[in-house]
Parts: structure tokens; C-alpha cells; sequence
């Protein structure tokens, strides 16, 4: 277990040396947050009512389909993934120790949104802050999921870039964050609610956190489960 | 002595391509065992078979002892820094880094460094600290001195011979025959998926050449002579020299060297 620890600390400091996970999990969404957050706050004064879940759906769908399948492929496309192994490093460590620390940052980045967006611009907290961190967790692990997917599937990096657009945009888009998702036309409604931000957005918001809510988040897990398990295996027999 | 490793008919396909046709060898306790054969011949897929990184289709292989593997194409996390992945691997290997050997390899000098900041040569010292982590009683070095300069050569060929007085069993993969030559105890020439030659240099050189070939240089220009028989040919000459009153300036007996031995029995299927 020692072993398993010591790669989730060193990982999360290997993360922070890193620049391009540094860019997509704090600066970027940093950056739209100040900026969005002054613009949505003036034009529409009452998304300040939903400012601090709107960002943090942003920040999370870019930190998780943006920043975590690049290591990924950085390990699991490459010689990297044999010295772990020949080194005595379960094939899966490096996915759950990426994911684990993508996680740790994505709370982060999430908490400071909380904390200044009441300061920045006028916005209301979350009624109850423990079912609200419950929804966080809930929802920035289903999207780590699929980033994980994303990431043990695609083998180049080129490839990745624009899948993970094809995934990061509709969630931006579709998730109802930048406008109400009833809005929407009826196909694009119902691509939007098979997206963890959509769920995850519904899930954070005031009287959100329902039991009924969190089938879609098991379904996700178990099959992120499943899927990375069998992506591990094949990768592991080639 | 006992056998570090058995390995018996060992068959290793891609799709219709057969790599592996059948191996057999047996590696001893202790010694320094070299595994040749041209690009493609299968060295580094029968030492990942060896090793548990590959599966095999058929046959057995029996590993008595602990293995560190440096493998071929080694890679580490681009920022992670030396003393950190040592610590890393030391504890997924529940074993500790020993001070002396990291001393020895000169890990102390670039910990301060992110991996992507070394140099060849640093890398395969780490790579190669990586495979000693955990003391292992059978260590595997694929190419370990490939790309590396004069000076980093030699050092980590006394390394390798320290490794060999302290017991530990060495399985080297290398195209460097010089290396093989100065640090192997046997050598095996893998051709065509299968052992064509599995014995020491010497027998290697017995194997495939027969002749001898004399080099003379004397007052009255250069000779060269081959022959089967090394004792007659010497004495005949330095006789028929000596009655003819010819002064012997220099005279030198070889049989080829390892790397001839090697390409006129692995051929030139790179080429």
C-alpha cells in the first residue's frame, strides 16, 4: 500500500511540474471564470444564482477531458507503461493514481471558485455545503471517467485533441451553464443529458442532490470500470 | 552450478509472423550470458517473455531468483526526478534503494534533475539503478550502453562485472561484440526464431572457423597464411625463415574476431 500512496503524492506534485496540466486545470479555467463571471453577473444579474456550479462545470470538463487523457496517452502509449511494469507497478497504477490526483486538483480548482465567486461577483453559495461537495465529488469523478476512457482508447495525441473537443464542447454547450438546457432543440436536449456536466450541473444545484440522480453517476463508474479494465488488459497482452 | 533460468521450446507469434521457433536455453547461476542475434531476430521479445512483460504461445520457462529488468527502450514521466522514481519503484518492490550501488551509478549527482533533463547516457545509469533496486538475484540488460560515450561505457561495464562478483546472474542483450567479448562468460546467437550457437566465445570461434591466419612481416615485405594447423604452420615457416637467413620483424596468429564469427553465422539479414 506504501507503494500505492507514495504514486498518488509523487503524481500530484509530478502534476503541478507539469505545465499543460497546470494550464488546463487552474490557469484556463481561472481565466474564464474572472472573465464569465463579471460578464454573466452584469448581463444576466441572476446567474448569480447558479455562477459558482456553472464554473465549476467549465473547470471540471476542461481539467478531465482537456488534461488527464494526455498523461494518460504520455503513459500508456508509451515505454513508460514497461518500466512500470518490469519495475513491479500494477498495470492500473498509473490510471488510478492520475485520476486520484486530477481528482485532488479538480476539488481544488472547485473550491476556489466557491470561495471567490461570492467575493468577485455577488454569488449566492450553495444551501448546504455537504450535499454540495457530495454532488462535486460525485460529478467530477464521472467525468475523470470518461477522460480516463478517452484516454486509455486514443493512442495519439493528435486524435485525442479532437475527441476531446467532440466530448469538452457539447458539455459546455449542451449542459445548460451558458443558457437553459429546456431551450435547446429536442436531439440536442437529450445529447446533452447523456453528458456527466449536465448531470453533474443538475446534481450541484440548490434541493439537487437527490438519490434518484445518482443512478447515472453508478451507471458511468461501473462502466468506466469495466471499460478501462478491459483497455488495461488489451494493452497489457499487445 | 544451478540453473537461473530454463527456458524449453519456447514459440512466440505476431499474427502469422513467427518470431520464436522454438528456443531452448539454459542460463547458470552466476554467469554473464549474452543473447545476439541481427535486428529482428528476436532478442528483446524472448527476453520480455524471459521477463513476464509478453505472453508466449508455447513452451516453459523457469526463472530461480528475483529479476531487475533495464529494459531496450526505457522511459520514465517527464518531470519525475531520479531519487524519486527509485523511491517509487523501491516501494512498489517493498525493498529499499541501497546507498552503495546508487553512489556507484552516480545517481547522486543528477537527482536534482527532471528525467527529461538527463542525458542518454544518465538515463541508462538510472534505468540501470531502477533494475538493481530490490537486489535481485537475475538482472537483464537490454542494450544497456547503447548511446553512451567511451568513458560511460567502460564505467558501466565494471559495474556489470561488480554485479557478477557479488553473485547476481546477468542476462545482456547487445550488438556491441567488443562488450560481449570483454564482459561474457557465454554467448547465444539467435537466427531464424531459434539457437544457432549457444556456447563461449572460444567455441564460438571454434565453431565457425577452423583456420588461423598468420601475419608476417619481414625484412623482405608482408606474408599472410591461413591454416588448420597452427603448430605445424608456425614451425614450418620460422624454419624455412631461418635457413633462408630471413629476419622476423613481427608475427601475429588470429582466428577472426567475435563480431566475424558472429555476422558469418547470425548473416546479414539487415542488410
Amino acid at each position: 500500500m506504501s507503494g500505492f500512496f507514495y504514486s498518488v503524492a509523487l503524481q500530484w506534485k509530478l502534476d503541478i511540474r507539469s505545465k499543460s496540466l497546470l494550464v488546463t486545470c487552474y490557469v484556463v479555467p481561472l481565466l474564464f471564470f474572472l472573465l464569465m463571471g463579471g460578464i454573466f453577473t452584469s448581463v444576466m444579474p441572476e446567474m448569480k444564482q447558479t455562477l459558482i456550479q456553472s464554473m465549476i462545470v467549465m473547470s471540471v470538463s476542461m481539467g478531465a477531458f482537456i488534461g488527464l487523457p494526455p498523461s494518460l496517452i504520455e503513459t500508456y502509449g508509451s515505454e513508460i507503461k514497461k518500466v512500470y511494469k518490469a519495475n513491479g507497478a500494477p498495470a492500473a497504477s498509473g490510471l488510478v493514481t492520475m485520476f486520484l490526483s486530477a481528482f485532488i486538483h479538480l476539488t481544488l480548482m472547485s473550491v476556489v471558485i466557491l470561495a471567490l465567486s461570492p467575493l468577485l461577483f455577488g454569488a449566492v453559495l450553495p444551501d448546504c455545503l455537504p450535499h454540495f461537495f457530495s454532488a462535486l465529488a460525485f460529478y467530477i469523478a464521472a467525468s475523470l471517467c470518461v477522460g480516463s476512457i478517452l484516454g486509455l482508447a486514443v493512442k495519439n495525441q493528435g486524435k485525442l485533441t479532437m475527441i476531446a473537443q467532440l466530448v469538452f464542447l457539447p458539455s459546455i454547450m449542451l449542459s445548460g451553464i451558458l443558457f437553459p438546457a429546456d431551450l435547446l432543440p429536442d436531439v440536442l436536449k437529450h445529447t446533452g443529458r447523456v453528458l456527466p456536466a449536465f448531470r453533474g450541473f443538475q446534481l450541484m444545484l440548490d434541493g439537487g442532490f437527490l438519490p434518484e440522480r445518482l443512478w447515472y453517476f453508478i451507471l458511468v463508474f461501473c462502466a468506466a470500470f469495466i471499460v478501462c479494465g478491459i483497455l488495461l488488459k488489451k494493452q497489457d497482452a499487445a | 552450478m544451478n540453473d537461473a533460468i530454463q527456458i524449453h521450446a519456447l514459440k512466440k507469434s505476431y499474427g502469422s509472423h513467427k518470431v520464436l521457433k522454438g528456443l531452448d536455453i539454459c542460463i547458470e547461476a552466476g554467469e554473464i550470458f549474452a543473447l545476439l542475434g541481427v535486428n529482428g531476430a528476436g532478442k528483446t521479445t524472448a527476453l520480455e517473455c524471459i521477463e513476464g512483460l509478453r505472453s508466449y504461445d508455447s513452451g516453459t520457462i523457469t526463472v530461480n531468483g528475483t529479476m531487475g529488468i533495464q529494459l531496450q527502450s526505457a522511459s520514465l514521466p517527464a518531470h519525475i526526478r531520479p531519487m524519486e522514481a527509485i523511491k517509487l519503484f523501491a516501494k512498489w518492490k517493498q525493498a529499499k534503494a541501497d546507498c552503495a550501488m546508487l553512489d556507484a551509478l552516480n545517481i547522486r549527482e543528477i537527482e536534482k534533475k527532471q528525467y527529461m533533463q538527463l542525458s542518454t547516457g544518465q538515463k541508462r545509469r538510472l534505468h540501470l539503478a531502477l533494475a538493481l533496486t530490490g537486489n535481485p538475484d537475475i538482472v537483464f540488460l537490454d542494450e544497456p550502453t547503447a548511446g553512451i560515450d567511451v568513458e560511460g561505457r567502460l564505467s558501466l561495464h565494471d559495474q556489470i562485472r561488480t554485479l557478477r562478483k557479488q553473485g547476481k546472474t546477468i542476462v545482456l542483450a547487445s550488438h556491441d561484440m567488443a562488450e560481449v567479448e570483454a564482459l561474457c562468460d557465454r554467448i547465444a546467437i539467435l537466427k531464424d526464431g531459434k539457437i544457432a550457437f549457444c556456447g563461449t566465445a572460444l567455441e564460438l570461434t571454434d565453431h565457425v572457423s577452423k583456420k588461423y591466419v598468420i601475419r608476417v612481416k619481414t625484412q623482405q615485405g608482408n606474408q599472410i597464411l591461413e591454416t588448420d594447423h597452427i603448430e605445424d604452420a608456425l614451425l614450418s615457416l620460422l624454419t624455412a625463415f631461418r635457413q633462408k637467413g630471413i629476419g622476423v620483424l613481427d608475427l601475429r596468429v588470429d582466428r577472426g574476431t567475435l563480431e566475424q564469427h558472429f555476422v558469418e553465422l547470425a548473416g546479414r539479414a539487415e542488410e
